[in-house]
């Protein structure tokens, strides 16, 4: 084929050019270490590095909320023990003062002592994390969530009323996974089911102030079946929709000591006597008394499915009520005990009475304690999810990593090779370029 | 015979002259551009008759001509031009495809630093310097936005000017080579010879012509060109010459296309006619790339404004303002502000037609997560004394109605993310261009009311729910969630509502509320109550029912006990409270677009995939054209261009001819002379 003079000046320009563009490009991966420069050296890998990296952002925000989850969960935690140690200390207080040989003034002492602790309990039940946030309050963050109000009879002491809410701060922690960063002060301090948290027991009658005159004692009660009590609770054809429950009446004719069982139900506002829904039964201290009907005014008798003891000797006329459990405050339980340590003893009527209210107490106690350490194990749980999140994110992290390196990054060893081939073939064409252009016959005319 | 002898010698030695001359001209032109080389074609002179039979008479040149190939030419002007059109597309399209992916430049970082500052405010939502950094991380966001679509839109303007460039260029070619048709013709007709350097002139300009756009030739019997471009529109007749123009769309009046100047005035030429060239390469640009991406970067922004603010609309700000809040109040109910889908009416449209405006379609009723369900595409709306028709113009799909209000029941069945409304409802004749997305992205802003007060993020959720003070059960409330359209749903139940069990029922809903349970048809509830069922999902959804039903929705688990109440209320004070952040960061993740398929990083990710599987498809082609340009330029080179080697040996004959015959007339001479001699 004809060659024209252009031809050789074209063809050997065009080949070192494109030795060079290769160069410059190889020198452009090999700086940034990037092996594609622009998405067009890799459409598909381009669009999949954008939808990893940003999977690999996420993951990473998602470790960020986690370890701030656990930050705040431990403070709720450090908050919750002090909560814990403050009820086992007036615990032992109240075991202590059952003890009915001590005088009035040693209680009154131990009184003192726990009106302390109770301002304690308020403390901790208001306390703010750094940022100055309510940590008990729910969404309320702004405001103390508990407050003393006005005092609600019988009782003098000011109540403690929750202002806070349920609300549950959440933190995003994984792509389906909220977990909640708080702790309710309503959950922890007020919705403490008393009694044995199906029902309470005390002493007395029904709308009646004068103390029992026997030396029964009434324990806090039993349930076997739950789902009775409550089938029977709702289903039970009561005389009255206000103060529902039940009360054991004793009768002692004759040396012969006898129950029965009362339906203390009145209408709202109304006055109603107790109505006797079973028949008397002998009685028997320490043997335990089955809650059931006998005598219904409508329906068949009714099984409740729990059972109370009575111990010592109930006197004529002498009255045990059973209601069903109603949420009692922390603080309201702990002001009870204040109150009734502050009471004088003066007889042996008043020294049963007072060992029955303290039993109750304790219970309600060992309620709260109870209560504290469920949310203690809940938030113990949240933490130790938050730990297996926490390994699986880093883990996850380490893929996404690797997945994009082997997407973005250079393979320096293939790179550097290219680069030296790449720089012999341009030394050689440029060589050979200059030769062919020697080549000419002019040179000979 | 001595003066035969002379004479065949002069012309032996003007020959070689002649052969001399066109050498030096080809070895002057061997770097000219366009320049074929010539060579003289020889011939001998008819012989003189004698006894002795026919004597030669000498040499003539009787032509110089051009080493020339038309079918070579031809090659590498369809070459060039193919060339110039991927060469100039492949260009354009690197821009836009290294913005969209480049670190610093790109959408990517920006979208996951805003979704970062929104899990911030979902961390503290209390907290005003995390609500400052979402505020300011949006406000990157959609500089960001705004920088990417102002870049486009700089592009099409800079196409635009490309484009008024490229046809002065053309008119210009197109009038030189009506010009040089002339002279070659005049110049041929006097002499009979080929013009042969002002042929090669013409060759270059329709050469430099094919660069800009393709141009076919036919030749007429003169040896003029004629020139067609496109759909065979004349360019060049003979000496004729027909100027191209540029004029903004009748459809489309932001878009300036190619027009023919006739008598009539200027006509539009279809763009999908004008191929090749680097005029054909921007024109396929701008309407195969560059629109595309627009519309893909549009469709982004106006997705993620729409998702984001319905999303907002059902929260409560850290003033515990939300819809519920009684006006006056200053609830900011969007966090991104965003203009309509515009609208453009043909220019060509009736004087006294119809406003037509557009509307983008609310998020649908929630069910899981918002979505859009725009499309990467314009639409064209055509009216005519049957009806109305829509076009989508990406793939030709037709909607045809009878007016407006049928259409937008049509696109409610197959919903394309916006309505349509007009002023008047006869569009008869009237056509109108709709862009539901391409301007989205230069539009995004933040609500200014947000924007100067970042308490107005509506971070928290408006209602709450709790278990009543003094109930016995063991029954749990969920926190509660509110879905669109719920203040209508509060007007008929209003907060606080408290209901109550009694008896396995549910009691005391307010009067006239519908309730559906567990995303079942809304129902009145007798006043026997509704039957409790553990773990059943309850909206109430007002007097009015929406599909999916959206109102107030909780749910119920465990068992109560006669006389337990459940209160849902406004979530007053609810500072620390951030449901509606987090259903604001989980849209990140969430199939959010496209009829609830992808979300927004999946959708942008797909863009920069799509227009770097272009450029590289582009770029690939180009360098292929290339290496066909460069094989068609060198079979024509092979041919035509100048060999200087060949030049040094054809002067070395020429020179040995000339030298040659001058001794031949050296020897003619002398014979003369001996001759002479004789008689003195």
């Amino acid at each position: 084929m004809r060659i024209s003079t252009s031809q050789i000046y074209d063809a050997g320009v065009r080949n070192i050019q494109r030795s060079q563009e290769q160069l410059v490009r190889l020198q452009n991966q090999i700086a940034t270490g990037r092996r594609m420069l622009t998405p067009e050296d890799d459409p598909v890998a381009a669009g999949r590095a954008l939808t990893l990296s940003q999977a690999k952002d996420i993951n990473a925000q998602y470790a960020a909320n986690q370890n701030e989850a656990s930050d705040r969960l431990r403070l709720v935690d450090s908050q919750l023990a002090a909560v814990n140690d403050l009820l086992q200390s007036v615990r032992t207080r109240v075991v202590q003062v059952s003890n009915t040989t001590l005088a009035d003034s040693d209680r009154q002492a131990i009184a003192t002592e726990l009106a302390a602790r109770f301002d304690e309990l308020l403390g901790i039940a208001n306390s703010r994390n750094a940022q100055g946030d309510y940590l008990f309050a729910g969404y309320r963050s702004d405001a103390p969530p508990f407050a003393l109000a006005a005092a609600v009879a019988p009782a003098t002491a000011p109540s403690v009323g929750y202002l806070g809410d349920d609300g549950q701060l959440l933190l995003q922690v994984g792509a389906a996974e909220t977990m909640p960063t708080n702790v309710s002060g309503n959950e922890l301090f007020m919705k403490i089911p008393e009694g044995n948290a199906t029902f309470t027991t005390s002493a007395g009658r029904s709308g009646s102030v004068a103390l029992n005159l026997g030396s029964g004692l009434i324990d806090s009660g039993a349930v076997a079946d739950p789902t009775l009590w409550r089938d029977a609770l709702n289903a039970f054809p009561w005389q009255g929709t206000s103060n529902r429950g039940l009360e054991i009446r004793f009768t002692v004719v004759g040396g012969v000591t006898q129950y029965q069982i009362f339906d203390t139900s009145t209408p709202p506002g109304a006055g109603l006597p107790p109505l006797a829904v079973s028949d008397l039964q002998p009685f028997t201290p320490g043997i335990a008394i089955r809650l059931g009907t006998s005598v219904p005014p409508a329906a068949a008798a009714l099984d409740f499915g729990a059972q109370v003891v009575i111990s010592g000797t109930p006197a004529d006329g002498d009255g045990f009520q059973i209601k069903p459990s109603v949420n009692k405050s922390i603080f309201q339980t702990v002001q009870e005990v204040i109150e009734l340590l502050r009471s004088p003893i003066g007889s042996a009527v008043a020294r049963t009475d007072f060992s029955g209210k303290l039993a109750g107490h304790l219970t309600n106690l060992d309620q709260a304690l109870g209560n504290v350490n469920r949310v203690q194990s809940g938030v113990g749980a949240r933490l130790q999810e938050l730990d297996a999140l926490s390994a699986t994110a880093s883990a996850v992290d380490i893929q996404y990593q690797q997945t994009l390196s082997q997407l973005q990054d250079l393979d320096y060893a293939q790179a550097t090779s290219d680069f030296t081939r790449q720089q012999v073939a341009l030394e050689a064409a440029q060589r050979s370029f200059v030769t062919i252009s020697r080549l000419s016959l002019f040179q000979y005319l | 015979m001595g003066t035969g002898l002379i004479g065949s010698s002069l012309t032996g030695m003007s020959a070689a002259q002649l052969g001399l001359q066109t050498t030096e001209h080809n070895i002057a032109n061997v770097n000219t551009p366009g320049f074929t080389r010539q060579r003289t074609i020889q011939a001998s002179n008819t012989g003189l008759l004698s006894g002795a039979g026919f004597i030669g008479q000498g040499t003539h040149v009787s032509t110089i001509e051009r080493l020339y190939s038309s079918f070579l030419s031809e090659q590498v002007n369809r070459s060039q031009s193919s060339a110039s059109e991927l060469a100039s597309y492949a260009a354009q399209i690197a821009e836009i495809d290294n913005m969209l992916a480049d670190p610093s430049t790109g959408l990517a970082p920006a979208l996951q630093e805003f979704f970062e500052g929104v899990q911030q405010v979902a961390a503290n939502p209390s907290l005003l310097p995390s609500r400052q950094v979402m505020l300011s991380s949006a406000q990157a966001l959609s500089a960001r936005y705004q920088a990417i679509g102002g870049r486009l839109e700089q592009i099409y303007a800079d196409i635009d000017g490309q484009v008024v460039a490229s046809v002065a260029s053309i008119n210009a070619y197109g009038e030189q080579i009506a010009a040089l048709n002339q002279r070659i013709g005049v110049a041929e007709a006097s002499s009979g010879q080929p013009a042969n350097d002002l042929r090669d002139s013409r060759d270059r300009l329709l050469l430099d012509l094919n660069k800009l756009v393709k141009a076919r030739v036919t030749v007429a019997d003169d040896g003029g060109y004629n020139v067609f471009i496109g759909s065979g529109q004349q360019l060049v007749v003979g000496a004729e010459f027909n100027a191209l123009t540029t004029v903004a769309s009748a459809s489309d009046r932001t878009r300036l296309v190619v027009g023919l100047q006739t008598a009539l005035g200027v006509q539009e030429m279809p763009e999908r006619l004008i191929s090749g060239g680097s005029l054909g390469g921007l024109l396929a640009f701008r309407r195969e790339s560059l629109d595309r991406v627009s519309h893909d970067l549009g469709r982004t922004a106006a997705s993620l404004a729409l998702t984001f603010n319905a999303q907002s609309a059902l929260g409560q700000d850290l003033l515990g303002q939300s819809l519920l809040t009684p006006s006056p109040n200053s609830f900011a109910p969007t966090f991104f502000s965003l203009a309509p889908p515009s609208v453009l009416a043909n220019t060509s449209n009736p004087v006294a037609s119809p406003i037509v405006s557009a509307a983008f379609v609310e998020p649908p009723p929630y069910s899981g997560n918002f979505y859009t369900d725009l499309q990467s595409s314009d639409y064209r709306l055509d009216g005519s004394a049957a009806g109305v028709t829509l076009t989508r113009l990406a793939d030709n799909k037709v909607w045809s109605a009878a007016d407006l209000t049928a259409l937008n029941a049509l696109l409610a069945g197959d919903p394309q993310g916006f309505t349509l409304s007009a002023s008047a409802p006869d569009l008869t004749g009237a056509s109108y261009l709709i862009r539901p997305t391409r301007d989205a992205a230069l539009n995004l802003t933040i609500n200014p009311a947000v924007a100067t007060d970042p308490r107005l993020i509506a971070a928290a959720g408006p209602i709450r729910t709790e278990l009543g003070k003094s109930n016995t059960g063991l029954a749990t409330i969920s926190a509660g969630s509110v879905g669109p359209g719920y203040p209508a749903a509060a007007a008929v139940a209003s907060v606080p509502i408290t209901l109550r069990f009694q008896s396995g029922k549910l009691l005391d809903f307010p009067a006239g509320v519908l309730v559906s349970v567990n995303g079942g048809a809304p129902a009145a509830i007798p006043l026997s109550g509704l039957d409790y069922q553990s773990g059943d999902s309850i909206t109430l959804v007002g007097s009015a029912t929406t599909t999916p039903p959206s109102g107030f929705t909780f749910m119920l688990t465990g068992l109560p006990n006669n006389g337990d109440t459940f209160v849902i209320s406004r979530n007053s004070g609810g500072t620390a409270d951030s449901r509606n952040a987090l259903a604001l960061g989980q849209l990140q993740t969430q199939h959010t677009m496209s009829g609830k398929a992808a979300s927004y990083q999946d959708t942008y990710a797909q863009l920069v995939s799509n227009t770097g599987s272009k450029a590289r498809q582009i770029q690939v082609s180009s360098e292929a054209q290339q290496a066909l340009l460069q094989q068609a330029e060198a079979s024509r080179d092979s041919l035509s261009a100048v060999n200087l080697d060949e030049e040094a040996a054809n002067l070395i004959r020429y020179q040995q001819a000339y030298q040659a015959a001058a001794k031949a007339l050296q020897i003619g001479t002398s014979l003369f002379e001996a001759i002479l001699q004789l008689g003195s």
